[in-house]
């Protein structure tokens, strides 16, 4: 068994329409994400990006394949894995009722750090992140990047050793998108494993260590920038994935019919 | 189980509850201020229309008075509220007059039908007046009286007159005597209100929070933030069911705690309350934990209920129509069957929410229906299970936890059983 933090095989996921039947958001994923890994997920909209992470973080159940977390399958220890993992993405909102510090604090403990740290923890985070002066503020009187800088806060707060990130940076200004990436590459340098979804080609480039480039559902290629550029011949990533879209055999898009956005189901 | 993870969650959610201003109103501040604000404006509003009915003078029309009873329009002109009118006019203008708020009563004379013995120009009188105007049917009232006043005098007269004695006469009366004492009769008055302002007040405290719990998780998109945290959708489940429980059985307890403070404090002022009974209310002190228990198990119920309607809504406006028709549901039966002649049978014991209703009646008049209490207890406990179970599987549901939720509940057993059928 690989000691990857991150690993699926043959992750597959349908969803059931009334009006348009079954849909393949996902179909036969294999990916892992090693140690100090950032691995980008590079998609266009409804390529089946959130779908795959939603699944790794168990938010969603796979109809087929497996994946595991820390060890953890995440059919079989859903609860376990949610353990082992922060989830951030631009829907994964926070409390506007509550402080940030109360914020960490349910979050620390719902994860189960230990108890008698954190206190500690949080006050660390706090001050890590620039929050001392709206710590005990409402969320909701927060401007959006102090919420930002919480949200990503709370994802860590339980110090996971894995990192989900989809698409994090949708809805921000370029100085917080950039500040969010700085954060994320310095998890990465604390050893955590990243999962990074976007469909921002520059994003990749700059901050993804591999790039696993995904449409309708499937995996079509992983690597480096470099290891990409090899087998394409191509400099630009926004080529090269055009070029992975293009060549991509006709019966992948058959097979998954229907492959829109559903409400709320699969991206 | 992991009860430490349902306790978090609950407290958390508890913890923003009370930071939400419309649960706050809903669930504590109405409970709480609804009995002395309606026992303010009903005492406020009777005096004052007693006053204003008591200031008002009586217009009264005289007609076809015979000349031998003149005295009794002279003790209507000494009425210092009644003041007499001439009316040249027909019967049907007189109407009109009345109809139209000129005139309060007409006072018409006729001959006796059948003479009497000792009075001269005996008479039968119509008085005209119209209850749909409350300056009129005061106006009966007096003129009324004072013809009973002048009846009373007349008869005298004539009784003096044929020489029937005192005693005889005095004898010859009309007592009416009630056998209820006055804690019976708040008592039963209370039976018919407390069950069902129970049942209103515990829905409607849980109404906001079911929502918040589920629809209002979506509508702030932290339903995906909760579902990501080490907790299992069994757990998270369970912690939403028990705060809304709570503050269903909250709201009915302070609804409770509310109108003892209310009459409690009316009994203080008519006479001390008596020691066995709630602060002067006439509830036995033994119901209390009956009627706690009741609260208890209608919040659990109302709770799972409402969350099982409320979580396929994407926002508090959908909440509010999803949950209505349940809330409705809830308390309507007890509106029909609270009259006191409905007895508590076995066969009511066992209708969910009814039952309760009909328990909590009973206790207030101080019966002890020791089998229906038990009835109710265990088809209580049955139903609370039974919505417990199917609360949580909903919300545990993927394409309800992350899909749109159109359509709502039917439309998704709906769409279970279609998928189901193809499964098959």
């Amino acid at each position: 068994m690989s000691d990857q933090p991150v690993r699926a095989e043959g992750l597959t996921k349908f969803f059931y329409d009334e009006s348009r039947g079954e849909i393949r958001a996902v179909d036969g994923v294999d990916l892992g994400c090693s140690r100090g890994e950032i691995l980008g997920l590079l998609g266009a909209n409804g390529a089946g990006k959130t779908t795959t992470l939603r699944m790794l973080c168990t938010v969603l159940e796979p109809t087929a394949g497996q994946a595991w977390v820390m060890g953890h399958e995440v059919r079989a220890e859903p609860e376990r894995v949610r353990e082992k993992l922060g989830f951030y993405s631009a829907s994964t909102a926070l409390y506007p009722k509550i402080t940030p510090r109360e914020t960490l604090r349910f979050f620390a403990r719902i994860n189960r750090y230990p108890g008698a740290r954190v206190e500690a923890r949080v006050d660390d985070l706090i001050q890590r992140f620039g929050l001392a002066d709206y710590a005990d503020s409402r969320v909701e009187k927060l401007s959006t990047g102090m919420k930002q800088k919480v949200s990503i806060a709370r994802t860590v707060v339980h110090d996971p050793p894995v990192l989900i990130f989809d698409e994090p940076t949708v809805g921000l200004d370029v100085l917080n998108a950039i500040e969010l990436r700085d954060i994320i590459a310095g998890l990465r340098d604390h050893g955590k494993a990243i999962l990074f979804s976007t469909h921002i080609m520059s994003e990749a480039e700059q901050l993804c260590d591999r790039i696993a480039i995904i449409h309708h559902g499937r995996i079509l290629a992983t690597g480096t920038l470099d290891e990409l550029r090899d087998e394409t011949g191509l400099h630009y990533l926004e080529q090269i994935f055009v070029h992975y879209a293009q060549t991509a055999p006709v019966a992948m898009a058959d097979a998954s019919r229907g492959g829109g956005r559903l409400a709320g189901g699969p991206e | 189980m992991g009860l430490r993870q349902i306790w978090i969650i609950y407290r958390h959610e508890v913890r923003c509850a009370l930071r939400e201003r419309s649960i706050v109103v809903a669930s504590i501040v109405v409970p709480l201020v609804m009995y002395p604000l309606l026992l303010w404006a009903m005492l406020a509003g009777l005096s004052f229309v007693a006053g204003q009915a008591e200031r008002l003078t009586s217009r009264v029309a005289i007609q076809g008075l015979p000349e031998a009873h003149g005295a009794l329009a002279d003790s209507l002109a000494a009425h210092d509220r009644i003041r007499l009118t001439d009316w040249a006019g027909d019967r049907e203008s007189a109407h009109r007059a009345i109809a139209e708020g000129r005139l309060d009563v007409h006072v018409v004379f006729e001959p006796a039908s059948v003479g009497a013995g000792g009075v001269v120009d005996n008479f039968r009188v119509t008085i005209w007046f119209s209850e749909a105007r409350d300056r009129s049917y005061g106006a009966r009232n007096r003129v009324e009286s004072a013809m009973a006043w002048y009846r009373e005098a007349l008869i005298d007269d004539v009784r003096r007159e044929l020489g029937v004695a005192d005693p005889v006469w005095a004898d010859f009366v009309v007592v009416r005597s009630d056998v209820a004492t006055p804690v019976e009769i708040s008592r039963s008055i209370l039976a018919l209100v407390v069950p069902l302002l129970t049942l209103i007040m515990v829905a409607l405290a849980s109404f906001y929070p079911a929502i918040d719990a589920t629809a209002g998780e979506r509508e702030r998109s932290t339903w995906e933030t909760l579902l990501t945290v080490s907790a299992s959708r069994g757990q998270v489940a369970t912690a939403k069911y028990l705060y809304v429980a709570t503050f269903g059985a909250l709201g009915g307890l302070l609804n409770l705690t509310a109108l003892a403070l209310s009459l409690g404090w009316i009994s203080s002022m008519v006479g001390a309350p008596e020691a066995e009974e709630l602060a002067g209310t006439g509830i036995p002190l033994a119901a209390l934990p009956v009627i706690g228990l009741g609260i208890a198990l209608l919040a659990l119920f109302v709770a799972a209920g409402m969350l099982a309607f409320a979580v396929f809504a994407r926002n508090f406006k959908e909440g509010q129509s999803m949950i209505m028709p349940f809330y409705v549901a809830v308390f309507l039966p007890a509106l029909f069957l609270r009259s006191p002649d409905i007895e508590f049978t076995l066969a009511l014991a066992l209708v969910p929410v009814v039952n309760v209703a009909m328990l909590i009646r009973e206790v207030i008049v101080g019966s002890v229906p020791v089998l229906q209490g038990g009835v109710t207890l265990l088809a209580m406990a049955l139903s609370v299970a039974g919505a417990v179970y199917f609360a949580q599987w909903t919300i545990s549901r993927e394409e309800v936890l992350l899909g749109s939720g159109q359509g709502g509940l039917l439309r998704f057993l709906r769409g279970r059983y279609s998928m189901l059928r193809r499964q098959r």
